[in-house]
Parts: structure tokens; sequence; C-alpha cells
């Protein structure tokens, strides 16, 4: 812990001894409270993407269970708050996983519809209290086990204990994996699949997280106000405030939700009492117009602008850089890639018509053909984008047909876009975390910091393609040509024993043409097995041992490169007869 | 049985608005890619003009369409420029941030100039009943169902019977091609705020004489416009007529059958169902 946030924690466990005034003390509670939730939506829809409208069905659910716990069977508020959080979890879980197939505007409504739902729910469930709401029992002020006290001040330090419990799990997310691997998810999920990230798990524990943490919030204000009903608990009012909030607070950063929180419960709070109730409203008319700026100026809010004057550092990296040049491993005998008749149709076209190839292990496989011959969808059907109407492929000994594009890339086999495909807000180091092997990687694992051994093959990586020192700017300012061998390091940082390139060279400059060519042949006198679609000859000749000819869906012709030079139907195909 | 009967009559002719609602939403979205989160808001403070119309200067809602609907046009076209212009090639997330809080914006300007009350239209021509073969036709619903379904008849007419029209179709399919053939996309964009937001301003001037208006009213009309588009399939003048007519029903229907007070929820349910099951819509693409 650092200096300041030593500092910081004093004064904020100091302020409630030094001010009395339970005004001040109502607004402190406020905007921990609602900095808590604000950093619980943050951790789903800030660092994951997932906008999530609805947070006040897990605010209530955890306002209600404790509050009915505590009404109907005296049940000590501090177990209600954990099993309202446990019970929001699971909820989120359930209404969580299917939505989340959604695109992110449908995701989002989703969420809205399902606050409305909850919301009309328990405005007509008797049980507990419908539209009338529910008033805590007061007998249980000031006694030990209950969370209900006739002063200000153990809320305060409730609440405070809250926030700062939410604030340290982002920092832990920031600060480990986790936050890569769930920025990454918002970047670009497909690309992230492609690595082998689960990406459902993930999304799955970020919404749970924060569903859980959110109903912890909620009890603590049902404790608070003494009073819930669906219209301060369970509104749509809650779900955007605390979006509004995160948003202008800034998403997807530590510190953000807090400093929004205090900047708008506090402007909310006393501008009321200056204007009275003429007043409500205009607060949120500048916080509208603010978030439409920030949209359009500083998407990182108000955080975003006070870090504008910092500059990044560069990340360090724990454990040395490995040796990467291993002994030359030559051509097997045996298969490690085999595609048996796979066919895809859309509508009437048949894209790939019983298209069969197999690849040995250690073997670099070009495949050439014109635009349109299949070659993408070949590529897209044996990594799990698309699923062949017919047919087989077996890597190894396991059978890929029709697995999902993060189990491909799990069993040992990742692709390389054809447009490159990078995280637009993560940096190049961080690109090299999310390449990471996945295999056997629990979602909790991924709140620690990757084992030496894994930071240092990426810092070797990099080295090998010349971006080490590129490794703390953002890959989106890299040239195309770089992005490209990025894209290259991570395919290697995978892993992965077989690699599929979708025309690596196309637009690139010929000086890193002969670059990529020869970490190429590095790569693969090490043992890797590359599968390359390709139009440029000349680096079809440098690197293929075998050459696979593909037109019309169909593969034509196989053979070296120089047999493929001299096949008739290869030429027939390209010059015409 | 007459029960039954009597609520699919008021769901359609309530669905037909809600269709009016939705076709903005899905013009505006099918040209611009642009999913507009702030679009009940200009309907809530569309009928808070036909409202102050009515209140102050003694204008019947009737009489208001010529005001409100051109001031709405103008409206849209303006939202457009001033701030959709400048987030057409942001990323997603900063598009669904901004129109976002450009709903705050709306919502929370209206709640400081005209307070938190419903406040609602009494009086206006448009009002009664009239009997039709043992059910109650209610006017002012009849009403706005007729000036919803002429929208609907004079859109479809422009957008396929005008150079302007295919134009604008063609901006949606692709505009970047559109723009090749000469077209100004630019011009195309604003237009379809202009003539989305224009809709919405016939919706809220007809909803005004039976529908009380208040800053909040926003959410569950985002929703039910939302839905409909889900339902009918986005981009099509009829997907947004027949997803309003399907909520319509599900609505007043459902409702009837089961219970009043949960008749938002049902719809809700079917438009998440149908988000899961075929996110295309039923007569989608």
């Amino acid at each position: 812990m650092t200096l300041q946030a030593v500092l910081l924690a004093a004064a904020l466990v100091a302020f409630p001894f030094v001010v009395h005034s339970s005004f001040h003390l109502n607004a402190a509670i406020l905007v921990f409270l609602f900095g808590a939730v604000a950093q619980a939506w943050n951790i789903l829809g800030g660092y994951a993407g997932q906008l999530s409208f609805g947070h006040s069905v897990f605010f209530g659910i955890g306002a209600y269970t404790s509050s009915v716990l505590l009404w109907r069977y005296a049940f000590t508020p501090w177990g209600g708050a954990l099993a309202g959080a446990f019970l929001a979890a699971t909820v989120s879980l359930i209404v969580g996983s299917p939505t989340f197939r959604l695109r992110r505007h449908f995701f989002a409504l989703a969420t809205l519809a399902l606050g409305e739902i909850a919301r009309i729910t328990f405005l007509n469930w008797t049980y507990v209290g419908a539209a009338i709401g529910l008033y805590l029992p007061l007998q249980y002020r000031n006694i030990g086990t209950y969370m209900m006290w006739d002063g200000k001040r153990p809320y305060y330090m409730v609440a405070l204990g809250l926030c700062a419990l939410a604030v340290a799990l982002a920092a832990l997310i920031d600060r480990t994996r986790m936050g890569p691997y769930l920025r990454a998810i918002n970047a670009d999920e497909d690309a992230a699949r492609a690595l082998g990230l689960h990406v459902l798990r993930y999304k799955q524990w970020a919404i749970a997280t924060s569903a859980a943490l959110t109903a912890l919030a909620g009890s603590v204000y049902a404790q608070y106000v003494l009073y819930i009903d669906p219209y301060n608990v369970m509104t749509a009012r809650i779900s955007l405030l605390v979006v509004v909030i995160a948003l202008i607070g800034g998403r997807a950063t530590v510190w953000g939700p807090a400093l929004g929180a205090v900047f708008i419960v506090l402007l909310s709070e006393y501008s009321r009492t200056v204007l009275g109730h003429l007043g409500e409203g205009y607060d949120f008319i500048v916080f509208g117009a603010a978030i439409m700026a920030l949209s359009l100026y500083e998407p990182r809010g108000l955080y975003g602008l006070v870090r504008r004057v910092r500059s990044r550092p560069l990340p360090q990296i724990a454990g040395a850089a490995q040796d990467l040049i291993g002994p030359p491993s030559p051509v097997a005998a045996e298969a490690v890639l085999s595609i048996e008749d796979i066919s895809k149709r859309f509508g009437g076209i048949a894209a790939l018509d019983r298209v069969g190839l197999s690849v040995r292990r250690g073997e670099v496989v070009c495949l050439i053909g014109p635009n349109g011959a299949g070659k993408s969808t070949l590529f897209d059907c044996i990594t799990g984008f698309q699923r062949p109407d017919a047919g087989a492929v077996r890597l190894r000994d396991a059978s890929l047909t029709g697995a999902p594009a993060h189990r491909v890339a799990l069993l040992g086999m990742v692709r390389a876009f054809q447009l490159v495909r990078v995280f637009s807000d993560l940096t190049v180091w961080e690109h090299m975390l999310v390449a990471q092997p996945h295999r056997n990687e629990s979602v909790w694992a991924a709140l620690r910091r990757s084992a030496p051994r894994v930071e240092g093959q990426g810092q070797a990586l990099l080295q090998f393609v010349g971006l080490l020192d590129s490794r703390g700017i953002l890959a989106d300012e890299l040239s195309y040509g770089q992005q490209k061998l990025l894209a290259f390091a991570m395919a290697l940082m995978s892993g992965a024993e077989v690699i599929l390139l979708d025309e690596p060279t196309a637009g690139v400059s010929p000086q890193m043409t002969q670059q990529l060519i020869g970490h190429i042949r590095e790569m693969n006198r090490q043992g890797r097995t590359f599968v390359i679609i390709e139009h440029n000859m000349a680096v079809v000749d440098a690197l293929a041992h075998r050459v696979y000819f593909m037109a019309d869906g169909h593969i034509l012709a196989e053979g070296t490169p120089e047999q493929i030079r001299g096949d008739p139907q290869v030429l027939e195909a390209y010059y015409g007869r | 049985m007459d029960f039954v009967l009597q609520a699919a009559l008021n769901g359609v002719l309530l669905g037909l608005v809600y269709g009016l609602v939705a076709l903005g939403l899905s013009l505006i979205w099918g040209v611009t890619d642009i999913v507009n989160l702030a679009h009940a808001e200009y309907l809530m403070l569309g009928m808070y003009a036909t409202y102050w119309l009515w209140a102050l200067a003694h204008i019947d809602p009737l009489y208001a369409i010529p005001l409100v609907v051109p001031a709405f046009f103008l409206f849209g076209y303006v939202t457009y420029r001033v701030l959709i212009r400048r987030i057409l090639s942001a990323p997603m997330v900063s598009q669904i941030f901004a129109t976002f809080g450009l709903l705050f914006f709306l919502r929370y300007s209206a709640f400081a100039a005209f307070g938190p009350n419903v406040r609602g239209i009494w009086g206006s021509r448009l009002e009664g009943s009239v009997p039709l073969g043992g059910l109650v036709l209610s006017l002012p619903k009849g009403a706005a169902a007729l000036a919803a379904l002429c929208t609907f008849a004079g859109l479809w007419l422009f957008l396929n019977r005008t150079r302007t029209g295919k134009a604008l179709q063609a901006t949606a399919q692709d505009h970047r091609v559109a723009q090749t053939l000469g077209i100004d996309t630019e011009q195309m964009f604003a237009l379809s705020w202009g003539i989305g937001i224009g809709a919405v301003g016939v919706a809220a001037v007809f909803l005004s004489p039976f529908y009380q208006t208040s800053p909040a009213i926003g959410d569950a009309f985002l929703l039910l416009a939302f839905s409909s588009v889900v339902l009918g399939g986005f981009g099509t003048v009829s997907g947004a007529l027949v997803g309003g007519l399907c909520i319509g029903l599900v609505e007043n229907v459902l409702g009837a059958l089961i219970a009043p007070t949960f008749k938002l929820l049902f719809v809700f349910v079917v438009f998440i169902a149908v988000l899961l099951v075929r996110p295309a819509g039923l007569v989608g693409k």
C-alpha cells in the first residue's frame, strides 16, 4: 500500500470523529454506498463491457433479503446481507448466462426490462410488503449482533468498509491478468475466444461478483434508511444513477466510480439543500450533458481527465527472458491436423465442398487460391468460428468437429486473423498476458499475477519480434505491420502447436515481410507447425514444405511449391485458358 | 368473452401507436446504425408540448398537429446535427453512452422545467366513446390509431415511391455505396432523425388526450418501442407495425385475462424471450 492510500484511509476513518453534523455524515454514507455499487457495476459494465441497466434488481434483492429475514425471522442483517449477496449472484447467473449472447445494446435493454419485471413483481408480492413497503423493526437498535444504530457513525464505518472492499477488488482486477482478460473481452470477444479464453465463464464471474457486491450495498442501505419499497430500492432510477456515476467518474478504472460518487452524490445532496426541491433535476441535466461530452472526448471520464497529465509507466515484467532457441525438430511422419470432407454452404453457394487436407507435425503448409476460393471460410470452420455442415476435424487424437473457438485454442491450434484484430484498449504487454496459455486455468487463478516463467516467455517473444520496447503503448498506436508482428507473437505465446496465419504478409512492407518469413522459419525449426493462407508466391516458396491449391470450395492440387507452379489446373485458375 | 374482445380492440388501437414510436426508432437505427436510448424522451417532451399548447394557448390537441410535428421533425434534425453526427464512427459503447446522456439531459430538463407532477388534458375534442357492435370504441384511442395508420401509409409511400425515400433506403443498406452513387448520406442521416422524431411527435399528440404525462414515462415507452422493434424485426415499416400490434395485444389481452397490474410485465417477458429465441424478430430478415 502506498503512503497516499494509508493517509487517505486514515483521514476517512477519522472523519466522523471530527465532523458530527448528521447532514455531512449522511452525504458521506451515500457517497460510499453508491461508490461501492458504481464500482460493482464497473466490474461488469466497465471492465467486461457488458452494459447493465438493471442493477436495481441486485440492489433490491440485497435490500429485500436482509430486511425480510430480519422482519420475519429476526435474522441478523450481517448474515442476511451475505444471503442477499448469494441470492443476487445466483439470480445474476440465471438471467445473465442466456442474455450474454446478445449484442451490447440488446443486453442493456434486456437488463432494463429485467429491472422492470422485478419492480412489478415486488410491487405485487405481499410476502415482501408489496407496494406498502416494509418498515424495519426498530427493536434491534444498538444490539451487538444486528446492524441498526441510533447514530450515523457505525453506518459510516460499514459503508466505508464496503466501498474500500469494492475499490480493493477493482485494484486487484486491474493489477492481475483479470483486468486485461476482461478488457479484451470488452474490446473483441471473438479474438479473445480465438486465444482460448473461456469468455462466458469470465462474464459469469464478472456478473456474479458485481451482483453480490451490489446486493451487499443494498442490504446496508436498507438497514440505514429503515424503510424499503420497490420505489426506493428496485427502481430504474437506481440502475441509471449507478451507470451515470460510473460513466462520469470513469469506467474501467479503479478510482473512477468512487470519484464519480463523490462528485455526483455530493452535488445532488448539496444542490438540493441550496435550491430546495426546485433544485431537483438541474444536477442531472448537467450530468446528462457531461456524459454526452465525455463520450465524445474522454471515454475514461473524470478519472481519465486526471490521468491525462501522467504518462503511462513501462510495465514491469517478472521473470527472466527465456531462451527461445530450442533444438531443431524435423518434420514427423504422422499427421497432427487432419481435415476430412468439410462442407459449408451459404444459401445456394457451396463455400466448401468436401475439403480434406492433412498437416504433419513440424510442417509449414501453405494454402493458396484465388479470392473466394473458401480459404478463410475453411479456417473459420476448423477453429469454431463457423459450424461446418459436414466433415470432421482432428488435432492429434482430439476431435475438433463443432468445438467452440476457445476449446480449439486450448487443444493447441490458434489462428491469427486476416484483418489484424488487436484489442483497442490494451497495451502491447497486456496483449501478451491475454495470449498466455489458458489450459487448466480457473477463473479465480486470473486474480493472481502470471507465473514468472510465463512473463519471461512473453518478454522473450516480444524481444523476438522486436516489440519489447513498445510494450507500454496501446496496440492501436502500432503500425499495421507491427500489429501483425504482435498477432504473430500472441499466437506463439498461446503455446499452440499448430498456428494458422491468414495472409500474414498482406499490406506489410517488403522489409517486414522478410522479417516475418525469418520468424516463421525460426519458430518452425523449433517444432511449431504452420498453416498459412498466402497470395505472395515468393513467400510461399520461401516457407512451404507443401502447398494446397484451392478454388471454388475444392482442393484442386497438392504438392511442393515447384509441383504446384507447374500444375495445369493452377495455371488455369490464375491465368485462364 | 366480451372483455377479451374489448381488450383486444384496445390492444390493436394502442399497438398502432406503439408501432409509430417503434417506427421512428427502427428508421433511425436502420439508417444511422445508432440505437437511440433517448427515443421515448422525445415522446414525453411531445406530450408536454401538446399539454402546454392546450393549457396555455387553449389549442386543442387535434389542432396541435401542424405545430408539434414540424417542430419535432426539426428537433430530430438538430439532434443529429449537434450530437449524433459526431458519434457515427465512434465505438458502440461511446454511442450507447452518448444517447444515454441525451436521455438524462432531456428527462431532467423536463423535470426541472415542469416538475414531477403528472399532467393530463381534459375536455379536448377527442373525448368520449361510441358503441361498436357490443364493444366500446374510445374516440381518442381510435383517432390515435387512425393517425398512426395514416403516418404508416404516408411513410411507406414516401420510402417506396419517391426518389428521396429510395435514397434513404439505399443509405440504410450501405451508406458508403450510397455515397459513391452521389447520395448526400449526411443529409439522409439527418432526414432519418427528422422523420423518426417527427413520427414520435404524431404519437405524442394523439396519446395526450388519454394518457397522462410526467418526466418519468420514458422507461416504459422505451421498452415498449424496443419490444415492438425486436418483435417485428428492425429496418422495415411493416416490421414496426406488426411488432407494435403484437405488443399492444400482449399487453392488453394478457392484462385483461390475468391481471391488469402485470400487463407491462408480460410485455417485457415476451421481449426478453424473443431476444433470446429469435434476435432477428418474428418477421425479420
